[in-house]
């Protein structure tokens, strides 16, 4: 009996997301394309659906940080006491938070702990490019003598004592970014739209799957 | 053309969907047609791209020390304006996964929009499932960090800096915390690849990776790692249609031009 099913169940496993994603994409898309009331209203239901599925990841999300961090602290892997720190201020947060996302425990938090915080690490970017543009300003190849050259003119063309020395400069700075940057920059959207839309029909023709059974796709 | 677009505007149709329209409709016959020249004729000689060479040669070399090798699929997610950069993403850890199963590889994979988890879960288990091993699969090798962008690139500062990697892979949809990131796998002297498509962020992803993958070459994995010939078939249209976009510029600037 078993052996007569299996096939059934293995082929639905495979065949039920893929043919609920595709009539879903199918939707979505004709939503976008056309003015119908009830296709519309159907494309707008599911979309708002997203936002129910996302709480539901950010859960497993949770879940997840918890069974990294438990994990870490019994094995007592490397850096085992932050996990601790990390899941005490995982519980303070979530107690702050059962009053309301307007509570004033709540509120301290986000204003003198998290934003703190978060100023604080892209502060850090002001130090990272530094090391960043002493490493990537090495002439390693033609390409990178054309990028430290750009970026010379550039930085010194924006600096406006370089008009006292030649106009030469802030003009070829502009020219730098309004020719072949822009042409550049077009190029790579350009580029990145159609492969946005190479995505979303290999998605669509269920050749790329994001969820199970994706052994057999593409081949 | 008033004809035409009085059909598309009863159809409701606008100017911006039909463009929209006239990128998407020739794409799907061309990628068919070209799928099947493949399967007939064989599969084409791409151009080589360093990055994704690269990437083999890291992950044999990490294999080889012991390292582990770190993926990040950006702070994009599905169902976000990055979805595509996510699933490009995805794609990149498939490969690796496969790797892992079979060299015995530690990976370790980060996300930081929860709805990237559950898929990145199953690319990893699927990987381990398909050889037969499925209890090879350990569930904390991806992990959630956060969906703030300063909280992912610390968290995944600390892996780097503690967890033993020898390879990171940076490739999804990022802003500024991708420096942060890669300039602490550069201090540590971890080999990396990067991707994104933002034009703000590639400047950074240049000077602070071994191999960048600029633009739309992050959407290229399937081809290059994987070599499906669905993948194959899709970047070969996609330069069908960037020609037909080309000649459209430039007969454009010209009928411009010339009127």
């Amino acid at each position: 009996m078993r052996r007569v099913f299996l096939p059934f169940t293995v082929g639905a496993k495979r065949s039920v997301p893929m043919a609920i994603a595709i009539a879903m994409g199918s939707l979505i898309l004709l939503d976008v394309f056309f003015d119908e009331p009830h296709i519309n209203d159907l494309g707008g239901f599911f979309v708002e659906s997203t936002v129910i599925v996302a709480g539901f990841a950010l859960l497993l999300g949770i879940l997840n940080v918890l069974v990294v961090h438990v994990r870490r602290i019994t094995k007592h892997e490397a850096g085992w006491p932050y996990s601790i720190a990390l899941l005490a201020v995982a519980v303070v947060v979530l107690l702050a938070g059962i009053p309301g996302p307007e509570s004033a425990p709540f509120t301290w938090i986000f204003d003198h702990v998290q934003f703190p915080l978060q100023a604080a690490t892209f502060s850090l970017l002001a130090f990272f490019v530094a090391t960043a543009a002493y490493r990537g300003l090495r002439l390693r190849s033609l390409e990178s003598v054309a990028f430290v050259v750009t970026a010379v003119v550039v930085l010194i063309g924006q600096v406006p004592v370089s008009r006292y020395l030649t106009d030469l400069l802030p003009a070829a700075k502009d020219w730098l970014l309004d020719v072949p940057s822009t042409a550049g920059v077009r190029g790579i959207v350009i580029g990145v739209a159609l492969g946005t839309v190479a995505t979303g029909i290999r998605l669509l023709v269920g050749v790329d799957r994001p969820y199970s059974g994706r052994e057999e796709g593409g081949q | 053309m008033a004809f035409l677009a009085e059909i598309l505007g009863n159809l409701g149709i606008g100017a911006q969907q039909a463009l929209a329209l006239s990128l998407l409709l020739p794409f799907f016959p061309l990628l068919l047609l070209i799928n099947r020249r493949i399967r007939e004729r064989g599969r084409p000689p791409l151009r080589p791209v360093p990055a994704y060479q690269a990437l083999r040669d890291y992950l044999g070399e990490a294999t080889e020390s012991g390292e582990a090798v770190h993926v990040s699929m950006g702070t994009g997610g599905i169902g976000t304006a990055a979805t595509a950069e996510s699933l490009a993403g995805l794609m990149v850890l498939e490969h690796v996964a496969e790797h892992s199963e079979a060299t015995g590889l530690e990976s370790i994979a980060t996300v930081s929009d929860p709805s990237l988890l559950p898929a990145a879960q199953d690319v990893m288990r699927e990987a381990y499932a398909a050889r037969g091993y499925p209890q090879a699969y350990d569930p904390a090798s991806v992990r959630f960090i956060s969906p703030d962008r300063a909280a992912y690139a610390a968290g995944v500062m600390d892996i780097l800096g503690h967890d033993g990697v020898g390879c990171n892979v940076m490739i999804g949809s990022f802003g500024d915390e991708f420096l942060l990131m890669s300039e602490a796998g550069g201090r540590k002297e971890v080999r990396q690849v990067g991707g994104a498509t933002s034009p703000s962020i590639l400047p950074l992803l240049y000077v602070s990776v071994d191999h960048a993958l600029i633009g739309e070459e992050i959407f290229a994995a399937g081809a290059y790692l994987r070599r499906r010939t669905l993948h194959l078939a899709s970047l070969a249209t996609q330069d069908w249609l960037r020609t037909a976009i080309i000649l459209a510029i430039v007969i454009g600037v010209l009928a411009r031009s010339l009127a």
